[in-house]
């Protein structure tokens, strides 16, 4: 939605490898990364990000065995769905490159975007380490990788007004079941006021129990397309 | 074609401006198709100014076309009595780019290479047909919830969905 009008969207073109979408509403362009109309009537407007999360299936089922699953559309199968696209896309050449900052531009990112500042955490160290704790624009944030070794959320970590250092609880670990498949019960975040913290942010116990973390969006994107459209960010170098 | 014939012919003829305009609209109708694609080739870099470029063009090729595509059915119709057999078959080339052109503009080749999806179907989370590793884009509004696998997004790059009734354009 973007100005009290609903529009519907469709792809139209590409800008450095990132594409472009009009809207059939008003014909507008958008680009897709920054949600920003760029030509046509809504020049200049924004779409509004929703809270979304880059998960495995499994635990995305856990969370929400409710939920839906967008279901394969007809006629399209494995040829169309490819599996092995992203490897293939790290082949291609670049359209854009910034050097100078140890990335180099197909280096996979996780951006995070806190009070106008922005900056990119490579994938390769956020795996290597859980919880990581940082301050984007004064703001104390968390990465935290899930159970499943793949899914990362990031939480502002802040409880009740004050600044709390998640860490993991390894000997918790060992009440799990060993699978990755999102019933790893013993997987929990511990802090220094007492609390259980789960891979939603939310308590378990202690005194914060019941209450959840504000969750941050981060966006995974390589880094030549990161820094285009974030030109001020830093990148995570602890 | 015996293109010296065809310009001797043209030089005798008193209509030469016509010929030229000719010509120029056959040429301006391709450019109106060529240049915004060759602009936004995947996988090249597009500077701010060719791609404003590119857009201002696409927004007014439909119109341009089809008033250029006009044109040359005059100009055509005009010269095609006084014409010899090759230079109408140069009018039938200049009609032909003029209206291969008013159609491409209205052609969205970006949905020829990634099919869009029209009618997006569902499943429960417990009946769908993934493993526990594939990765989905996740979305929870009120007491919706939705998974999009990216495997299918990264395919079809735009989804247009309603979730506990707002409106979200799932992109990737």
């Amino acid at each position: 939605m973007a100005r009290g009008r609903e529009l519907h969207f469709y792809l139209a073109g590409i800008n450095n490898q990132n594409f472009l979408m009009r809207d059939r509403e008003t014909g507008s362009w958008w680009q897709q990364v920054t949600g920003r109309a760029i030509a046509g009537e809504l020049a200049g407007s924004a779409l509004e990000l929703m809270p979304n999360d880059e998960l495995t299936f499994g635990w995305w089922k856990s969370e929400e065995p409710h939920g839906l699953v967008l279901a394969p559309v007809k006629g399209h199968g494995d040829k169309d769905y490819n599996r092995k696209w992203e490897e293939e896309v790290a082949k291609y050449p670049v359209p854009l490159t910034f050097p100078g900052q140890g990335l180099k531009d197909r280096d996979v990112i996780l951006g995070v975007a806190v009070g106008g500042q922005s900056r990119a955490f490579p994938l390769a160290k956020v795996r290597g380490a859980s919880p990581i704790e940082d301050k984007i624009a004064g703001v104390p944030v968390v990465l935290v990788t899930g159970p499943d070794g793949d899914s990362v959320r990031v939480f502002r970590s802040q409880w009740n007004g004050q600044d709390i250092e998640l860490y993991r609880d390894t000997q918790n670990d060992e009440n799990s079941d060993g699978h990755n498949d999102g019933q790893s019960s013993g997987w929990r975040l511990l802090d220094s006021l007492g609390n259980t913290w789960n891979f939603a942010g939310c308590a378990t116990s202690g005194p914060a129990v019941g209450q959840c973390l504000e969750k941050i969006n981060l966006l995974k994107d390589y880094w030549f397309d990161w820094k285009n459209y974030n030109p001020g960010t830093t990148v995570y170098s602890h | 074609m015996n293109l010296e014939v065809m310009i001797r012919a043209m030089n005798r003829s008193e209509n030469r401006g016509l010929w030229l305009l000719l010509g120029l609209l056959a040429v301006f109708s391709l450019g109106l198709f060529l240049v915004p694609a060759f602009v936004i080739r995947p996988f090249r870099h597009q500077s701010e100014r060719a791609l404003g470029l590119a857009i201002a063009v696409k927004r007014i090729a439909p119109t341009l076309t089809v008033a250029a595509l006009a044109g040359t059915v005059a100009l055509g119709a005009r010269l095609w009595r006084s014409s010899s057999r090759w230079l109408r078959t140069g009018i039938v080339t200049a009609l032909v780019l003029s209206a291969a052109s008013a159609v491409m503009v209205r052609q969205n080749y970006f949905e020829w290479m990634f099919n869009p999806i029209t009618a997006a179907g569902f499943v429960p989370a417990g009946n769908a047909h993934l493993s526990d590793k594939e990765m989905v884009m996740a979305v929870r509004i009120g007491q919706e919830a939705r998974a999009y696998p990216i495997v299918q997004m990264a395919y079809h790059h735009i989804l247009n969905d309603t979730v506990a009734e707002i409106p979200i354009v799932v992109t990737y």
